[in-house]
Parts: C-alpha cells; sequence; structure tokens
C-alpha cells in the first residue's frame, strides 16, 4: 500500500500552472497575499498583476462596481494602492463597528456607498501627491487653463 | 456683629485669668471717671480701655480673628490658650492673639494688613507682597483697592470668596495664603489663589504684560481640586469677557492673569481653549490687533490643509456638498461649478471623479475658482487649476478652469463669469464658510446673494458653522464662541492623534486664529461672523432660494465617512429638516444646506 503511494506521487508543481494559482490567490485575504507575494520571485510577480487586487477589493461588495471604474482607478494607480490606501483601512473600520451578530459576514459585505467613498478617498490620495511633486514647470497640459482675469472694482 | 464679638471675647477674657475680674472691676470705675482720657465710652463701660481712634484698627483686628478662630479647626484652642497680659486692652489682646496665629508654621497674615511697624515687627514676617504694602505706594493703594473690591463684587465664589462681614471701602480685606498647609484645608482659604495674581498685578501696574506665569516661586499656590479650577476657569473666563465689555480695563487685565493661572492647573483641550481664549481678550484688552487676516494667506491655507487632514469637519462639508451637486447635475451634459473659497481645491477630485463614474458618462465640467489676492502675487489659483486639469484629464474627464482674485465676494458681478445660459449648461455654486465672511459690511450679503441669483444656477450649496458669533452683545458672541470652540478641541482631542503631532498643533492654530478674530476683533476686521443654521435659512428664504432637501445617499456616505476617524464615535451627523449636521456628541458644530431658486424666480 505504502509503496502504491510513493509511486502514485503526482508530479505535479503548482508554479508550473500559473492561471490555477492565480485563481488561489484571488480567493485570499489581503494579508495573506500580501505574504504569498514573500514566497518566491514568480509568486511575488504573480501577486503584482492588479487584477487579483481588483477581485480583493470588491470581492464583497454588492452590488459589484460598473465595469466603467477600471480604467479610473488604473489610471489613479492601480487596485493594488486601492487596497492599500483606501480600502484595507474602510473595510477594517467599518468592520470593527458591526460586532454583534454575524460579524464575518457582515464585514466583508459593504454597499455601493461604501465603494463610492473609497474611491473618493482614492482620488484626494491621488490629488495631494500630484501637489507634492511640486507645481511642475509643464504649462502645455494646461491648455484647459485660462488666463486668470482679475475684477476691476474695489 | 461687631457687639457678639466683644462679647463672646468677654467671655474669653474672663475664663483666662482671674486678675481679669478685678481689673475690669477696676477699670470700670476707673473708665466711668476717665471719660475724658479719649477711651471710647461703650466699650469702657463693658470694661476695655480703647482709644476712640484706635477703634478702627480694632475692629479690624476683629474681624480678622474672627475669621480666624471661626474658620480653622485647630486654632480655636487660642481662645483659651493663649496668655492675654492686659484683657482690658482690647487692641493689644487681639493683637497677641493675632500674633499666635502667626507663629503657627501653617498659616500666615497678609503683612500689608497692618498698618504700623509696630505690627510687623510681631509679626515678624518678611512682607513677601511688598507691593501690597500701603505705606509705600499710594498708586498701587488705590489700584488695588479697586481691583479688590471690584473681584468681590462678582457674583459667586469664582472671583473672590464671600466674606461673611460688612465691609468698608477703604479697608483691605484679610486673606490667607496656605504655604504648603499641612491642616485640613478651610473653604475659605483654599480658594484664594488671589493674593499672587493681584500681587503681580498691582505689583506692575504700568508693565502690563500679559504673563500669567508664577512669579513668585516660594509661595506654591494648593489647587485642592482640578474639576474644581475648570469651573473657577470658565467663570474667571466669562467675568473678564464681562469686564472687558464694561471697559474696566484694569480689572479685566487682573482676571487675564489669572486665567493663565488657572490654565496652567488644567489639562488637554480645556488648556488650550482657556489659552487661546485669554489671548485673544488681553489682545482685546490692550487693543493689539492681530495679524491682518489676509497676509498670510498660504500660512491659513497651510494651517488649513492640516486641519483638513485631522478632523472630519472640512471633509464632511466637501462630501455632503459634492453629493448634492451631483445630485443636482444628474442628466446635464455640461456642468459649471462656481466654488467661492477655492483655496485648495481639495473639495473637486471627489467630484470629478464621481462625475467620471457617472452612469450616463462624465459631462463636461468647468470649473471657476474664486480666492484672495496673495502678498506675494504667486498665482495660487492657477496652480490648483492646474493640478485639477491633470486629474481631470488622468480620468477621462473634460474640464476647464478659471480663476478670479478678489477681495470679497462682494466685489463679484455675475457677468464676469461668462456664463453660458442654463439650457446648455447647469450651474452650481458652492460656498465652504465663506458666506459669513460679508456679514461685516453693510449690504455685502445682500449684494452677493443678489449675484447668485443673476448665475440662475441650478443648486447652490451652503456649509456653514452652527453657532451664533455674530452678536452685537461682546460677552453673548463670548460666552457661545468658548462653548462652540470647547467642543471643537475636545474632538480635536478624541481624534486619536498622539498630542504633540503636527497636525493637531496646526489644526489648532488654524482654530486658534478663528478665536482670535472673534474675540479680538471688531468692524471690517472681524469677518468670522458665525451665524446659525436657523439665521442663515430665514437669510436665504428671503432673498428668493427655496431648500432642497439633502438626500439619504448624503447621509449614508456622510456616516461611513465618520466612522473612519478615530474619534468616530464622538462624532454625530444630523438631519435637520433636509439639512445636515455634523456634531461632537450633542453639540452640532457645522451644516450643510442646499438651496435653488425659488420656483418664481426661476422663469426669468
Amino acid at each position: 500500500m505504502e509503496g502504491n503511494v510513493k509511486e502514485k506521487r503526482p508530479k505535479f508543481c503548482v508554479n508550473d500552472h500559473v492561471d490555477i494559482l492565480m485563481e488561489i490567490l484571488k480567493r485570499l485575504d489581503g494579508r495573506s497575499l500580501c505574504v504569498s507575494a514573500c514566497v518566491c520571485r514568480l509568486w511575488c510577480t504573480i501577486a503584482r498583476n492588479d487584477s487579483l487586487w481588483e477581485h480583493l477589493c470588491f470581492r464583497h461588495a454588492s452590488p459589484p462596481p460598473s465595469s466603467g471604474v477600471r480604467p479610473v482607478i488604473v489610471a489613479l494607480g492601480g487596485y493594488k494602492r486601492l487596497y492599500m490606501v483606501c480600502v484595507r483601512p474602510v473595510l477594517s473600520r467599518l468592520g470593527r463597528l458591526r460586532i454583534a451578530g454575524d460579524s464575518d459576514r457582515a464585514r466583508k459585505v459593504w454597499t455601493r456607498d461604501g465603494v463610492q467613498l473609497s474611491l473618493s478617498l482614492f482620488c484626494v490620495d491621488y490629488y495631494e501627491r500630484l501637489g507634492r511633486l511640486g507645481g511642475g514647470g509643464d504649462a502645455s497640459g494646461g491648455s484647459s487653463l485660462m488666463f486668470l482675469c482679475k475684477p476691476v472694482n474695489v | 456683629m461687631k457687639r457678639d464679638h466683644q462679647e463672646t471675647i468677654g467671655k474669653k477674657a474672663e475664663s483666662s485669668s482671674s486678675s481679669v475680674d478685678t481689673g475690669k472691676g477696676k477699670s470700670w470705675f476707673e473708665d466711668d471717671q476717665d471719660a475724658g482720657g479719649g477711651m471710647d465710652e461703650l466699650l469702657a463701660v463693658l470694661g476695655y480701655k480703647i482709644k476712640s481712634s484706635d477703634m478702627a484698627d480694632v475692629a479690624q483686628k476683629l474681624e480678622q480673628l474672627e475669621m480666624v478662630l471661626g474658620s480653622e479647626d485647630g486654632i480655636s484652642h487660642l481662645a483659651s490658650d493663649t496668655v492675654h497680659y492686659n484683657p482690658s486692652d482690647l487692641s493689644g489682646w487681639v493683637q497677641s492673639m493675632l500674633s499666635e496665629c502667626n507663629n503657627l508654621p501653617s498659616t500666615d497674615l497678609d503683612s500689608s494688613f497692618l498698618l504700623s511697624s509696630n505690627r510687623d515687627s510681631l509679626l515678624g514676617q518678611p512682607p513677601a507682597i511688598t507691593s501690597l504694602d500701603f505705606s509705600s505706594n499710594s498708586h498701587s493703594k488705590v489700584f488695588t483697592d479697586d481691583s479688590e473690591y471690584d473681584l468681590r463684587a462678582i457674583p459667586g465664589v469664582a472671583a473672590f470668596p464671600q466674606q461673611e462681614f460688612d465691609r468698608s471701602n477703604d479697608r483691605k480685606r484679610m486673606k490667607l495664603t496656605p504655604i504648603g498647609s499641612n491642616i485640613a484645608p478651610a473653604p475659605s482659604a483654599n480658594s484664594l489663589q488671589s493674593p499672587t495674581a493681584s500681587s503681580t498685578s498691582s505689583s506692575s501696574p504700568q508693565a502690563m504684560a500679559v504673563s500669567g506665569t508664577l512669579s513668585e516661586p516660594t509661595r506654591p499656590i494648593v489647587l485642592i481640586d482640578s474639576q474644581e479650577t475648570g469651573v473657577r476657569l470658565v467663570h474667571t473666563l466669562l467675568a473678564c469677557a464681562k469686564e472687558t465689555q464694561e471697559e474696566n480695563l484694569e480689572l479685566a487685565d487682573a482676571l487675564v492673569k489669572r486665567i493663565g493661572l488657572l490654565a496652567a492647573s488644567q489639562t488637554g483641550a480645556m488648556r488650550k481653549v482657556a489659552t487661546y481664549f485669554a489671548e485673544a481678550l488681553a489682545r482685546r484688552i490692550y487693543k493689539i490687533s492681530p495679524q491682518d487676516y489676509r497676509l498670510d494667506s498660504s500660512c491659513l491655507d497651510t494651517l488649513e490643509m492640516h486641519f483638513y487632514e485631522t478632523c472630519p469637519y472640512l471633509k464632511f462639508a466637501h462630501f455632503t456638498a459634492n453629493q448634492a451637486i451631483l445630485e443636482a447635475f444628474a442628466n446635464a451634459s455640461r456642468v459649471h461649478v462656481i466654488d467661492f473659497g477655492l483655496k485648495q481645491g481639495m473639495q473637486w477630485p471627489a467630484l470629478i471623479q464621481a462625475l467620471a463614474l457617472r452612469p450616463g458618462g462624465p459631462p463636461a465640467f468647468r470649473l471657476t475658482g474664486i480666492g484672495p489676492p496673495q502678498p506675494d502675487n504667486t498665482d495660487a489659483l492657477q496652480q490648483v487649476g492646474w493640478k485639477l486639469a491633470q486629474l481631470a484629464r488622468t480620468i477621462g474627464v473634460e474640464f476647464e478652469f478659471r480663476g478670479f482674485v478678489a477681495n470679497s465676494l462682494a466685489d463679484l458681478d455675475a457677468e464676469m463669469l461668462g456664463l453660458l445660459p442654463p439650457e446648455v449648461e447647469a450651474v452650481a455654486v458652492n460656498s465652504v464658510f465663506e458666506l459669513h465672511r460679508l456679514l461685516g459690511r453693510p449690504g455685502g450679503i445682500d449684494k452677493v446673494l443678489g449675484c447668485i441669483k443673476a448665475m440662475r444656477p441650478k443648486i447652490v450649496t451652503v456649509v456653514e458653522q452652527e453657532a451664533n458669533h455674530n452678536s452685537p452683545v461682546f460677552l453673548d458672541r463670548f460666552t457661545e464662541a468658548l462653548h462652540y470652540y470647547s467642543s471643537l478641541f475636545d474632538s480635536l482631542e478624541g481624534s486619536g492623534l498622539t498630542p504633540r503631532s503636527q497636525d493637531l498643533l496646526m489644526s489648532e492654530l488654524y482654530l486658534g486664529r478663528h478665536i482670535c478674530n472673534v474675540v479680538a476683533c471688531e468692524g471690517a476686521d472681524r469677518v468670522e461672523r458665525h451665524e446659525t443654521l436657523a439665521q442663515w435659512r430665514t437669510r436665504l428664504d428671503s432673498a428668493g432660494f427655496d431648500p432642497v432637501h439633502l438626500g439619504s445617499n448624503a447621509f449614508k456616505q456622510a456616516s461611513m465617512l465618520l466612522a473612519l476617524f478615530a474619534g468616530g464615535d464622538g462624532y454625530r451627523v444630523e438631519e435637520n429638516n433636509g439639512c445636515l449636521m455634523l456634531g461632537w456628541h450633542t453639540r452640532p458644530l457645522i451644516a450643510t444646506s442646499a438651496w435653488q431658486l425659488a420656483a418664481g424666480d426661476s422663469q426669468q
């Protein structure tokens, strides 16, 4: 019997099957996902894949955000950043409030308002980062800026 | 009451020495015959030899003694234990009693009380409060008399504890200053922190320095109860404001210094609030005007950024106003927002992003920002506009920006803004903490409201502080402001930031400037003329606007936003007839409301 088991040991290595690996990693929570990124180089590369984080961010959002959200989020810095900067703190703090009852479930489901709030905060974060990089001397993108008028009367 | 004194003392005197009786008897007869020797006749009947000229002094000392005997536990034994050598000499007897009191390690008599050098040597106390010595400086005598008298006039035990007996104006009252007292503190003794405070004030009548620190480290003040001193602090603040209003500036000055001392005994929010208010009161008393509000508008922006980060008030304001604007812009393809106070433009990224994710796709978004002139002529508005343009381009929203520099909103006209007709573009006017500044100029607010109406906006969002800091009576304003800013500082404390973080400090400075403006400035300088939601409602109603109810979306977003903040359970969102108010515990602090043109006007 034991000999049979030894002979039938599969030569399956999950690293050869990245898509399965992705499917597994998709189901992890944020902390585990970060930990898994430290396992090896392959896993690190895979964990950087934004779709994983997208899944993580809005997995429990009901209703799920529309597809138009993605380009915006990507432009503002990507899902991983969204998770780190906004979603994780929002979820954890809101989750703290719902202690009674079925806490596990309640914590994970969050509404459109929560999604919207996270996105707004993410946008504000991007804007503040713009500010930190300095005003910038590049005026070529400022064609939308009209010249400032100063009113005459006192 | 004086008679009672004499009777009790008479009894005590009787018990002390048997020789008294005979002495008394003798003196009675002696006095009868000796009436012309200047002795008081009435007392002579009772057996006491007191010169008429000394009467006042003796009465005074008797009062001192009564206070000492009546109030201090453990001294009443003096009545029977003190050795009196000549009881009929009432003055000397009382004096010896007093010197006995004085030799106790725990109590000390105010040396200034005693007018002759004879007594000073008996007391053997170095006159530590030299400035209160009447013989030296008549100016300070007048000064302290006024302040002492008036301090008593303030009702309640806060400013000066009530004495039981009657007084004449030109007598100073005795004060006991406990020096590390190890006896049970008497009620009258422990509340007397006044000596050091008033002594510092009287010692420098000309040098009106606002230093509330203990100038004499050898006289530690025993503060018994921090809560009690907290109450006292509030009372003193209010008393000082009242005196300032009535132009009793010397008294107000003394009180301001007292506030400084009392504030040192508090911790946390109360201490900071008291300090800022004391500083503002001092500025008002000495007529030092604060720095020109407009000169350091860039500093103000920095402070405001920190305030934005630290606590949810500004974020709440922005998010609720944005929600109202978003709902008003539901179907428009071109939108135009006019922001009365652009500052750093922190409100607009969230709106741009929300417009980008709108179900029907983003509209063309135009923003007009209005700001004050910068002292160094940098174009702050243009910088902000550039950043917003970059953001909009990143997200994919068509964006246009225009900035206007204006000293006051009343300088604006609707034509300047280059508005397109309402069929083409939907206009929203947004004012966050800007409208109240116009109340200082007569006709200012009406002109601006008229201007807004001329813009024919789809929606007007107004966020203002929920407090009445615009009452014509200074004391009312002061009291309101004290309560309002106490709540505000409380909420900062509760925000969970480490005590000396830079953000917290900057936020406090930001609020401190507002406090200074409300309390110390007058006329056109006083720009922080906050009014309550009810007052704004009346004003906007009569100007021709109808209220728009903020939806439950705004409420939910606001609640969620507040839950994110560390002190989240202290903040409360309330809905008030369609307006949203954010408050700390039970006190609403800011209110967001939305308005549209009244039905009749929109047809023009």
